[in-house]
């Protein structure tokens, strides 16, 4: 439900510690750690060039370096560490945690925490700083709460607390098996304590962490300056090096005109630039080298309203994805460079996706008419539209170009026109990204489908979709409205699954019944892209998250 | 009755003494400020959805409403939850101590921001109106009073950039010279040579408008008797154009310059997100879409005080270079 062009993002995978389900899972963890403890080498024996700064064109700007947006990760993923990371295959791996042990009832997580980590000024990074910033997420301080941390635990989060210096231990109340992921996410990046007390104007101003470069200005309206933190010794497992970065810096420019933006990389006024734009995709594949990432969670997708008529009856959702192309309207809007995505509920990089649900509901017009025929709407009126009780077949659909890029629009009005042959009146409520956000065209009776995505790693993203309302407190996060106390029920089943295996097939079972009941209809699949100069080597998408660029491992080669 | 005409005569006396009239625009400019700000005001109160929770929406990136505590604390922390009766008279309170408010996104004082954005902005804009009248000028020189094919193509050429969007001609700017020749940046900041591309870009469309309205007094002038007497002493055509017409030919265009001014520093926030440039557009548009409305309402302001002082100023110079002017 999130993010626009984009915004915020979650993840979660499966991943894995099989162990004997009774045998403490402190030792499945402490084995499967093992091979990560000899730090990568990327280049052994190669000198890397250091030196040099990377001109980095990026799109968007937000308004504090830090929060729940993904272009607000991009940057804490360059000067913050997290607890732990996660890797390309989904496996959590070291960071300032250098091992963990779970406890019995999954309950209890205790961190040891690697030594001697400063934040950049100067303060200790000990389990009671790591301690600080958790407890922050999930208060209800505007300061210290995080947008991205909380939605995810506040229903298993109990405590976090140091219980000796270096070491850390989270309660649960509940076991929440996609906590390490929800750690590993840049959102969840450590701050430090004593910078977080100066209050958020400062802060996200100048956040201090303990990454391997340092905010050295922000000047609004064109760029951050990062330069190298001098003293990094806390990289994660999954880094190609250890100690410093090789550059002396970044210079992160704001380029929000993708005319702009790639022109600059032709031109050698920057070394990398994100988002490439679609016209510029087959020119960047031959120029330069190119790094995507998809983004995992739920891919753009059309979330129904499913508390009230038409679409409180499963005949008719289903009858709508029949009646629209949805293939042929992407490929012909997006001209390739964002393949369409059939399957609702879950993006294709999210280890739990179902391949064969990537075509479900396949255009099928015979089909559509029958199911609304079988659903009571027999009559049309003169126009053509569907009747009954006296109610035309109309859809609204809400959407602001804070979610959805401009030739998505151009989709929309394709499918517009492909319901009106089964006999839908479509109608289309674009919105500004202030009055959307201010909840224009998305009250209960305002909309019928509404385009939405969340971000994340997988399938954990079910939790903040589809988690029913309860004790009177709607989910704001669930746009469809489609309550399914089943569904829930495998959610949380999966949840607290500790075995790779078993809570993937339940996360699976979850996502055909989604597919199955479509409260949600596949649209677009949602990519990371960057394109970087031949000079400069080793930038990387954090693939394991969602998608960020990783500048930490980057050198210029001897040309430049 | 004698009373009352003395007293006439007073009020006239008074109403042309300089000091008066120069009090007198101050408190109207004062009014307008004033009424800026409560019209701000009224906006951010009377915009529909509730202001917290766009707050923790555009913060979190998220839509759908959010939780009761949440508003609550962001509610108590930007004083929502007071009357608004309570909520101007702090406002405006704070304005007089030149508290422009925080923003709800960067955090920060909007005072700070918009210091900090609009110097570039003036720069753009005034480099923008310099160039428009040298184009303007140029042009009229070469074409006012000719009846050939040149004249007739660069009047043209005026007519359509005056009315072609100036942020399409960016781009296309930005492309022929920046991108494919490579004689200007991409990405200027704030050095000399990526001030051009932008300046030219804001300045076509106003040239043209200047172009227009100095060509018609232009070739008006030309048909008066001292620019014949002027020729009969034996100046060449170019010089009587140069020496004589232009300046009878400039004055409205001056009196255009006022309005100019206001144009190019709205024309400039286009201009400038095209260009990644810094300045208040990017600022603006993102505090727009974002509603972020103490730095809306902060411009809003800004921008009102900039009209009274540049108007002031305008008429101040008025009744300085032309006596016939009276202050009224």
């Amino acid at each position: 439900m999130l993010s626009p062009t984009a915004r915020p993002t979650r993840r979660f995978t499966g991943r894995s510690n099989h162990l004997a389900r009774k045998m403490a899972a402190t030792l499945a963890v402490l084995s499967g750690l093992s091979q990560w403890t000899p730090s990568v080498h990327a280049q052994e024996g190669v000198a890397v060039k250091r030196g040099g700064v990377i001109r980095y064109g990026h799109f968007q700007e937000p308004a504090c370096l830090f929060g729940g947006w993904v272009q607000q990760w991009y940057l804490q993923r360059q000067y913050s560490d997290n607890l732990v990371a996660r890797s390309d295959d989904g496996k959590i791996a070291p960071w300032l945690a250098e091992s963990w042990t779970i406890s019995d009832d999954k309950k209890v997580y205790t961190f040891e925490i690697k030594p001697n980590v400063k934040f950049t000024d100067g303060t200790a990074l000990d389990a009671q700083a790591i301690a600080d910033n958790i407890n922050g997420w999930l208060s209800n301080n505007p300061d210290l709460r995080n947008p991205t941390a909380a939605p995810y635990l506040s229903d298993s989060f109990e405590l976090a607390k140091a219980i000796a210096p270096q070491r850390l231990q989270v309660t649960l109340k509940v076991p929440f098996e996609p906590l390490l992921n929800v750690f590993a996410q840049s959102s969840q990046g450590i701050l430090s304590p004593t910078a977080l007390k100066r209050g958020l104007a400062v802060n996200c101003e100048k956040p201090v962490g303990s990454g391997p470069f340092i905010v050295d200005k922000w000047r609004h309206g064109r760029e951050v300056t990062f330069r190298r933190n001098p003293d990094y010794n806390s990289a994660p497992a999954i880094a190609k090096h250890q100690g410093p970065a090789y550059v002396d810096g970044i210079s992160w420019k704001f380029l929000p005109d993708q005319t702009v933006r790639y022109g600059s990389l032709i031109t050698g006024e920057t070394d990398a630039i994100y988002d490439i734009p679609a016209v510029a995709w087959k020119d960047a594949n031959s120029r330069f080298a190119v790094l995507r990432h998809i983004t995992g969670g739920t891919p753009l997708r059309l979330a129904l309203y499913a508390a009230r008529p038409p679409f409180d009856d499963v005949l008719v959702r289903k009858a709508f994805a029949y009646s629209t192309d949805r293939k042929a309207a992407v490929d012909t809007s997006f001209l390739g460079s964002l393949p369409f995505e059939g399957n609702g509920a879950l993006s294709q990089s999210s280890p739990e996706y179902l391949h064969e649900l990537g075509q479900a509901y396949a255009y099928d017009i015979r089909k559509a008419n029958q199911l609304l025929d079988q659903a009571g709407w027999t009559e049309r009126d003169r126009n053509g539209v569907r009747v009954k009780n006296g109610n035309s077949l109309t859809v609204r659909i809400s959407y602001s170009n804070a979610f959805l890029k401009p030739d998505g629009e151009q989709a929309l009005q394709v499918i517009q026109q492909q319901a009106r042959a089964a006999g839908f009146d479509v109608r289309l409520q674009p919105t500004n990204p202030a009055d959307f956000f201010a909840g224009r065209n998305l009250g209960p009776d305002d909309y019928e489908i509404v385009l939405l995505y969340w971000v994340a790693p997988g399938a954990e993203i079910f939790r903040i979709s589809w988690k029913p309302d309860q004790n009177g407190e709607p989910n704001r996060f669930n746009p469809s409205r489609f309550q399914d106390s089943a569904l829930w029920e495998v959610i949380q089943r999966a949840e607290q699954d500790f075995s790779s295996a078993e809570r993937k097939g339940l996360y699976q079972q979850a996502e055909r019944k989604i597919v199955d009941e479509a409260p949600v209809i596949g649209f677009t699949v949602l990519d990371v892209t960057l394109a970087t100069s031949p000079s400069l080597k080793d930038v990387w998408l954090d693939h394991g998250s969602v998608g960020e660029p990783v500048f930490y491992d980057a050198h210029f080669d001897e040309r430049k | 009755m004698l009373i009352l005409m003395n007293g006439n005569e007073a009020v006239k006396r008074v109403a042309h003494n300089p000091l008066v009239w120069f009090a007198r625009r101050i408190l109207s400019g004062v009014a307008v400020v004033w009424a800026a700000a409560t019209f701000a005001f009224l906006i951010q109160c009377l915009l529909p959805g509730d202001r917290a929770q766009i707050i923790i929406n555009v913060r979190s990136g998220n839509v759908g409403p959010a939780a009761p505590a949440e508003l609550a604390a962001i509610n108590a922390q930007y004083g929502f939850d007071q009357p608004l009766v309570v909520q101007y008279a702090k406002y405006v309170w704070r304005i007089l101590h030149g508290d422009l408010g925080e923003s709800y996104q960067q955090h920060r004082a909007v005072a700070g921001i918009i210091a900090e954005q609009i110097g570039p902005t003036i720069v753009l804009a005034i480099a923008a109106l310099l160039m428009a009248w040298a184009i303007a000028i140029l042009t009229t020189l070469l074409i006012a009073g000719r009846d050939n094919i040149w004249s007739k193509l660069l009047s043209g050429a005026q007519i359509f950039l005056a009315t072609v969007p100036p942020y399409w001609l960016a781009t296309i700017l930005l492309v022929i010279f920046a991108v494919n020749l490579r004689i200007f940046p991409v990405v200027g900041e704030s050095s000399p040579m990526g001030l051009v591309l932008p300046t030219l870009a804001l300045a076509l469309e106003l040239s043209g408008f200047f172009g227009q309205v100095v060509l018609n007094e232009f070739t008006r002038v030309l048909e008066q008797p001292f620019v014949t007497s002027a020729r009969a002493r034996g100046m060449s055509d170019f010089g009587v154009r140069l020496h004589h017409v232009l300046r009878h030919a400039a004055l409205p265009g001056i009196t255009l310059s006022g309005w100019a001014l206001g144009k190019l520093l709205s024309g400039a926030i286009l201009i400038e997100v095209v260009f990644a440039r810094q300045g208040l557009g990017g600022v603006l548009v993102a505090a727009t879409s974002s509603r972020d409305v103490p730095i809306v309402s902060g411009a809003v302001l800004i921008s009102a005080g900039l009209f009274v002082l540049v108007s002031v100023i305008v008429d101040l110079a008025y009744r300085i270079l032309d006596p016939r002017m009276k202050l009224t």
